[in-house]
């Protein structure tokens, strides 16, 4: 920088420098207010769950983008107001470019944003939420951030610029070239090809945008508050170089495990590490460089912020280093622990570097107020909120992680962390009070005294001066014609590195998975129906992928929990792809045929209603009034739910899949080779012919009374937990969902079960209805089950061994009427029973009582094969059949059934 | 293609800091712009002061 008198100072923009403050502050404390609310649905599901605009997955979208265009962008835009005229010594472009930046970047891109996600516009891609219409306006408007901040540096030399400059041409540069990619590409292309390149934009958003504006602010402000250079420039660039380098190459970390080819996935892993050991560099290079000045991290709260950002810094790098490892990546990926570590990095790290920022700048403006006692208490219950934020959702995250790699029922781990989430809930409200309280600090309090705030950072001035003549004869012999020019090296370098990371994790990939999917996919795979198109559409637009990844990895504990491993020819027609990267509600790739119609749509309509825990949101505005009265967008999305899977079952994959894995059963898939875990995932109900299945064992209850009573009292505890919803408290089939499910639950009070029938059932659910299996569950607790749902026989329906009519009557009824469905002997394996789902009643394992029996031959049994026999049988033969069909129960007679 | 990424990498970051250390003009070349980053600050500083007491 040449030195020049201060009249020929640059101007700085103090009046932009002000409305990007506090457009920063005011899109912060919105953004809050919509992750807390979204954190509010974890425990509380149905809080204002009837409004489509207030649902979970549109207040997610908005929560984030708020956070990273609205607070983020306006803070840094302020910062560069104010450092680009100091660091270029020449002022911004213009100033009517800046103003119309300014109301591109809130009324083009943040408002209509919101709105739109809000209304139901917006894209299932993390960290590109907004719809494309916003994303033209985001290129547009760091088109202009090119011309109003670059250009000033147009003459800048190599030796000339400080590293916050390089981060600042860096920044724009390299996100206006992986913005379009990161938000339009898998748009336009399909699946895991697609998923690479968003796994490049979700972390080209934090690291090539956050990352370096961030670490510009802290290069800046530390040697501007103490008065001293940083440690070391030479370790600076390195640290710029590096980060620009490896960032890119990030991330398809995001999917380790994943059907993206695994040379991608180690290359991301590898460049992880190499990250971690650069923000090491960097870190210890920013610390340094308040060495002897230690003392005004306590006094300047703004550099308290910073340096509180540079530490959270160095441990969210190391923990996205470690996580990224294979290791512990199997472990910890989908759960809260990645929402902790986001969380560390966007506040602890970013926000808190911003803040600092913005406070700094705003002491050195003119005609500003600064209350320092309230800014040092937001700087606490900020510190205090984000410390119980990250401690809590890091917690939260193993847990899950542990009930995951259990057998317990997914429902389990909502529950273990359904507290996690309300500490989490609670420590919002500090971070946000810390907002408020930092905007009252800039409009409150004295006007900071120009003198002070001058000789604070003269403190150490003598060191300045003393290096430059040497730096001058090193500048003229080191900087040859050819590298004057800085933005020629950045933007070359940009352009590189880019093209690299894109070649890398990208495009080669890409290309393998191209020909992995010509080679293997099913020729006649079918594309999803305008239907399921659609419902695909809702599907994403209410954040459905947030909380259900539509990708199984290849870890035993994915395997044996929700079947093969996703391959990459299955997301063939997904555009965009919707893997996920967060697990709350399992991952949903194979739903195909595991659910009735009666239970999705009972679900979409009120999840409580069929599963007591569930913290689903509710999706009533995809109904008119009920769960029997479906939209067309709820058909559509159930169309959807149905569709997935599909090509896998109906290809016959998950034969081979079985047949091949038998015979390998690498380590890492020793569990998942075994043939009933690998074949059936345990949602899958199994048509039992003949009211059992070989496959389930026979729990049978406790023998001793006082151990029958424990286990019947434990019996009833998961059956208020699990089965109630559906069954009713008292087991009488009248649970909330029982309305709107075909056939209607069981009413377990109107019949005596056999063991053999009650364990068949909990193994293996009841093909053609809402019965789930169940077998997720300890074994103990399906005996406790067992005992529990014979103990709800009601004593007063118990019969008596005489039945008021003849047999014989009963039973040629029976062999000319029902044995073609029950079979001849009652055994439920009639000629016509392996096709009918729910299968016929096996008599000899239920004995209904006498009442169940004569409803059933009067109204028959919605939603089975089951018909009522007024028309064809008089009562007395109806009587008859009554007395029947109850005396089967028990093993078949000699000669029964002939 | 990674080992060569990584290996690249690896060599470019050794040069640097070889170069750091044998060749002291560079050293002193690549530091220089915190010095004149502080100065730069300073008359910035002087400017605003100036004006306040104004």
């Amino acid at each position: 920088m040449t030195t020049q008198p201060d009249s020929e100072l640059p101007s700085v923009e103090v009046g932009l420098i002000r409305a990007h403050v506090f457009a920063s502050l005011a899109t912060l404390l919105i953004s809050v207010g919509f992750g807390i609310t979204a954190a509010t649905k974890f425990n509380f599901p149905d809080f204002l769950g009837g409004h489509a605009w207030l649902t979970w997955g549109r207040l997610r979208y908005n929560h984030t983008q708020g956070i990273f265009f609205g607070w983020l962008g306006n803070a840094f835009l302020a910062f560069l107001y104010y450092v680009v005229p100091r660091l270029a010594n020449r002022p911004v472009l213009s100033r009517r470019l800046g103003w119309f930046l300014f109301w591109i970047w809130n009324c083009a891109v943040v408002l209509p944003g919101w709105v739109l996600v809000a209304a139901g516009f917006s894209q299932p891609l993390e960290w590109a939420e907004f719809p494309l219409v916003v994303d033209a306006f985001v290129v547009l408007a760091f088109i202009v951030m090119v011309f109003e901040f670059v250009l000033p540096f147009l003459r800048a030399r190599l030796s000339d610029l400080y590293v916050s400059a390089w981060y600042i041409l860096g920044g724009i540069i390299f996100t206006l070239l992986a913005y379009p990619v990161g938000n339009v590409v898998p748009e336009l292309v399909p699946g895991a090809r697609g998923a690479a390149f968003s796994g490049l934009w979700i972390h080209d958003a934090i690291g090539l945008y956050v990352t370096p504006l961030a670490l510009a602010i802290a290069y800046y402000m530390i040697p501007a508050v103490t008065g001293r250079p940083i440690f070391s420039h030479f370790l600076s660039m390195v640290g710029f170089w590096v980060l620009f380098f490896t960032y890119p190459l990030n991330g398809t970390h995001h999917y380790v495990y994943s059907a993206i080819p695994m040379a991608a996935q180690k290359g991301a892993i590898i460049a992880s590490v190499y990250l971690g050991m650069d923000v090491i560099l960097v870190v210890t290079n920013l610390l340094l460089s308040i060495r002897g000045s230690s003392g005004a991290v306590g006094r300047d709260v703004p550099l308290r912020f910073v340096w509180c950002g540079v530490v959270s810094y160095l441990l969210v790098s190391l923990q996205g280093s470690v996580q990224a490892l294979m290791p512990v990546n199997r472990f910890i990926h989908f759960t809260d622990w990645v929402i902790g570590h986001s969380h560390f990095a966007m506040i602890g790290f970013a926000s808190f570097i911003a803040l600092g920022g913005i406070a700094h700048v705003w002491q050195r403006i003119p005609g500003t107020r600064y209350n320092e006692r309230t800014m040092n208490w937001s700087f606490w219950l900020l510190t205090v909120g984000l410390t119980l934020m990250v401690a809590d959702l890091t917690i939260a995250g193993l847990v899950e992680a542990q009930v995951w790699a259990s057998s317990a029922p997914w429902i389990e781990s909502v529950r273990a962390v359904a507290s996690y989430w309300l500490i989490r809930t609670f420590s919002g409200l500090p971070i946000l009070a810390g907002f408020v309280l930092f905007w009252a600090s800039l409009i409150s309090g004295p006007r900071p005294s120009a003198a002070t705030a001058i000789a604070a950072s003269h403190e150490a001035s003598e060191d300045i001066a003393a290096p430059e003549g040497e730096a001058s004869i090193a500048r003229e012999a080191l900087s040859p014609g050819r590298f004057s020019y800085a933005h020629v090296v950045i933007f070359g370098a940009g352009v590189g590195f880019f093209a690299l990371s894109f070649l890398v994790l990208a495009i080669l990939p890409g290309k393998e998975l191209e020909d992995e999917i010509e080679r293997v996919a099913p020729v006649t795979m079918p594309a999803l129906t305008a239907s399921e198109q659609r419902g695909r559409v809702v599907y994403g637009r209410e954040g459905c992928a947030y909380c259900h990844t539509q990708q199984i990895r290849s870890l035993a504990d994915d395997v044996r929990r929700f079947g093969a491993p996703t391959e990459a020819w299955e997301t063939k027609y997904d555009y965009p792809q919707l893997w996920g990267t967060r697990r709350i509600g399992p991952d949903l790739s194979r739903e195909f045929n595991v659910r009735s119609r009666d239970w999705q749509l009972t679900h979409l309509y009120n999840p409580r209603l069929v599963v007591r825990d569930s913290v689903m949101p509710p999706y009533s505005w995809l109904f008119n009034g009920g769960p029997d009265r479906p939209t067309e967008e709820g058909l559509d999305v159930l169309a959807y739910l149905e569709s997935l899977g599909r090509a896998r079952q109906l290809s016959g994959f998950e034969r081979q899949a079985l047949g091949s894995s038998v015979q390998t059963g690498t380590s890492d898939m020793a569990m998942a080779s075994e043939p009933s875990a690998r074949a059936t995932p345990p949602t899958v109900p199994i048509a039992m012919t003949g009211g059992y299945s070989v496959s389930a064992p026979i729990l049978h209850p406790a023998s001793d009374p006082d151990d029958l009573r424990d286990e019947v009292g434990r019996g009833g505890a998961l059956f208020a937990a699990n089965c109630a919803s559906c069954h009713g408290p008292a087991g009488l089939g009248d649970g909330k969902a029982s309305a709107s499910l075909l056939p209607r639950p069981a009413n377990l009070t109107a019949a005596r079960f056999a063991d053999e029938r009650l364990s068949s059932v909990l193994w293996n659910g009841v093909a053609g209805s809402s019965m789930p299996p169940w077998r997720q569950l300890p074994t103990e607790d399906l005996r406790a089950l067992v005992a529990y749902i014979q103990s709800l026989h009601l004593p007063s329906a118990v019969p008596s061994t005489q039945e008021d009519t003849s047999p014989n009557e009963g039973e040629s009824l029976f062999a000319a009427n029902c044995a073609s469905c029950h079979g001849a002997s009652g055994a439920g394996n009639g000629p016509a029973a392996g096709v009918l789902a729910p299968a016929p009643t096996n008599f000899h394992l239920k004995r209904p009582t006498k009442e169940r029996v004569w409803e059933v031959l009067e109204n028959g049994l919605p939603g089975t094969a089951m018909p009522p026999w007024t028309s064809q049988l008089s009562a007395d033969q109806r009587h008859a059949l009554v007395g029947f069909v109850r005396s089967l129960y028990g093993p078949p007679k000699e000669g029964q059934g002939r | 293609m990674i080992d060569l990424i990584v290996i690249v990498m690896s060599a470019i970051v050794l040069a640097l800091v070889v170069g750091w250390w044998r060749w002291p003009a560079f050293r002193v070349w690549i530091e220089a712009p915190k010095y004149s980053m502080l100065r730069q600050e300073r008359r910035f500083d002087d400017r605003n002061a100036r004006r306040t007491a104004a």
